[in-house]
């Protein structure tokens, strides 16, 4: 599978466009979900945070992790990431993924020491470790990724010295260098301006059309509209989760969010009719 | 100045090579100690050390076994109390800060090591001694004490470099590409434990911890990337250290103060020529 993507990430010239992205890549592994989770439930001591959740996660797929602060979308993604354990119930991974080389992951902020100066290049390369690979390989790695989200000519600079966006950018190649199956993404739009998270969006809906695997914690409906193909949505301890098709209706949606006024969505309109 | 210092080499070599290798080694493992901004955690776990030394000392005048008393004995309490205190530095107490158990740590150490040797003959210059810094006193055995350290300090960095910056900066982060978090922080602090425990009876404190943070903390000012730290930090200890015997033993100056005020003069020297460049 790796190979398959890796040819056609080389390969790949023309993108999709968005109103294309309904159908993943299939391939012989999208048999076997990537991520299945059976009747998880997570509680901090007597606290629950969420209850007997179940879904699968297949290959191509790209996931939105959707509900309101506090319903437990991060503590969910940090359970996966192997931070916290399950009270109940567990998640499988994908055989290829369970020594955990080929997860990548994106955390909302980077605790780096600010005053610490890291080029571009360095950070990145931050995210091999734990793999065992040649110096030619490495480098590989590092070009392949700094390539994907346009980074080349920040390689040396420093990384405090970027914007917000551009940051948000090198976290994503440090995720990308391991070249992942699969990418775990914690509010990564978060703080950034519009026109930088849709142009961050476009680079991982590109990324998932070339195979990649995408589950990503977000509060935003209206780009959970536009990119997902699955949601997740976070609610008092439940998660309700199926593709977006069926998902993000109003109906469902002002059940989630109360009375707040819907972003306009496709398969709203159609829940309408 | 230089001829003078050869001179003394015959007498004080012990003394000499195991204060350069003690600044080589504890300037590696400040790396990550300044990477991590816990300068504070540092100077707590360099006071717990020598908390243990003072009651290495306070058993022996009490209990009558000098075994107690002795250059094992004490070593392996500083640095037992050492490690002690870089496991709990790392971490919150329920909801007391991090920052709040190392400021606990650093006036428990301080206050019971003084409270320890108040009574008894000689205890509070040995504490003073301690907080001081005096380097005369390092035999062979020392010398070969650190030599092994400094082999395994390099030998940790060539091999587990990235891996131990990536715990460092991001522990999250670093979990999630299949590090154990709770190894690596257990090694962390036995590293460090052992690096100020080893250094603290031969060295004193101010050395211990000027060596730690300052060569760190210029070097920081200096380099465009982590990385480099690795190899410009030692040679600002070592050249620190070297310097400062150097002059030290010209001028009848205690070294290890010598060093620590060299080191001093060289961060706010990089302070100044930052802030000329900015």
């Amino acid at each position: 599978m790796f190979k398959e993507w890796r040819q056609s990430l080389v390969s790949a010239k023309n993108i999709l466009p968005v109103e294309q992205r309904e159908k993943p890549v299939i391939n012989q592994e999208n048999q076997i979900p990537l991520l299945q989770v059976e009747n998880l439930s997570l509680a901090y001591g007597k606290r629950v945070i969420l209850e007997n959740v179940s879904f699968e996660v297949h290959a191509g797929e790209f996931w939105f992790l959707l509900g309101s602060n506090g319903m437990g979308k991060t503590s969910f993604l940090n359970c996966l990431l192997g931070l916290i354990p399950a009270q109940h119930g567990a998640y499988h991974l994908h055989p290829v993924l369970r020594s955990r080389a080929r997860i990548g992951f994106v955390p909302q902020q980077c605790s780096f020491n600010p005053s610490l100066a890291t080029s571009v290049r360095e950070f990145v390369s931050l995210g091999l470790v734990g793999i065992e690979t040649h110096k030619s390989e490495r480098e590989a790695a590092l070009h392949f990724a700094l390539q994907q989200l346009n980074l080349t000519a920040f390689a040396q600079r420093n990384y405090w010295s970027l914007s917000g966006g551009q940051q948000q950018r090198v976290r994503v190649a440090r995720a990308l260098v391991r070249r992942p199956y699969f990418l775990l993404m914690d509010e990564p739009t978060n703080g950034l301006d519009l026109a930088v998270q849709s142009a961050l969006l476009e680079d991982l809906a590109r990324l998932q059309h070339e195979g990649l695997t995408i589950l990503l914690v977000s509060h935003d409906l209206q780009l959970a509209t536009q990119y997902a193909t699955h949601v997740a949505l976070f609610n008092s301890g439940k998660v309700q989760a199926g593709t977006a098709a069926d998902l993000l209706t109003t109906p469902i949606l002002k059940q989630l969010y109360g009375t707040q006024q819907l972003p306009h969505c496709p398969h709203c309109l159609t829940a309408h009719v | 100045m230089f001829d003078d210092f050869v001179s003394s080499w015959g007498l004080f070599y012990p003394s000499y090579i195991t204060g350069w290798l003690v600044a080589f080694s504890l300037s590696l493992v400040g790396v990550f100690v300044v990477a991590k901004d816990q300068i504070f955690i540092s100077a707590a776990v360099a006071q717990a050390s020598s908390f243990g030394v003072a009651l290495g000392l306070w058993l022996s005048l009490a209990t009558g076994i000098a075994w107690f008393g002795s250059d094992v004995a004490l070593m392996n309490s500083a640095v037992l109390f050492a490690v002690l205190a870089a496991l709990f530095s790392s971490h919150s107490i329920r909801r007391d800060s991090v920052e709040a158990v190392t400021g606990w740590i650093f006036l428990s150490a301080s206050s019971g090591a003084m409270l320890l040797l108040t009574h008894s003959p000689h205890g509070t210059e040995e504490v003073h001694r301690l907080l001081a810094s005096s380097l005369i006193g390092a035999t062979q055995f020392d010398m070969w004490v650190f030599v092994g350290f400094a082999v395994f300090t390099v030998f940790m960095l060539l091999r587990y470099w990235q891996a131990l910056l990536l715990f460092t900066l991001d522990p999250r982060m670093a979990a999630t590409t299949g590090l154990s978090v709770w190894r690596w922080g257990v090694f962390k602090a036995l590293w460090l434990g052992l690096a100020v425990g080893l250094s603290i009876r031969v060295s004193g404190m101010l050395y211990v911890f000027a060596c730690l943070v300052l060569p760190a903390l210029v070097a920081k000012r200096l380099c465009g990337e982590i990385g480099r730290l690795l190899w410009v930090t030692p040679i600002i200890a070592l050249f620190a250290s070297g310097f400062g015997f150097v002059f030290a033993n010209h001028y009848d100056f205690p070294p290890g103060q010598v060093t620590v005020a060299v080191l001093c003069s060289l961060l706010v020297l990089v302070w100044f020529l930052r802030a000329n460049q900015e």
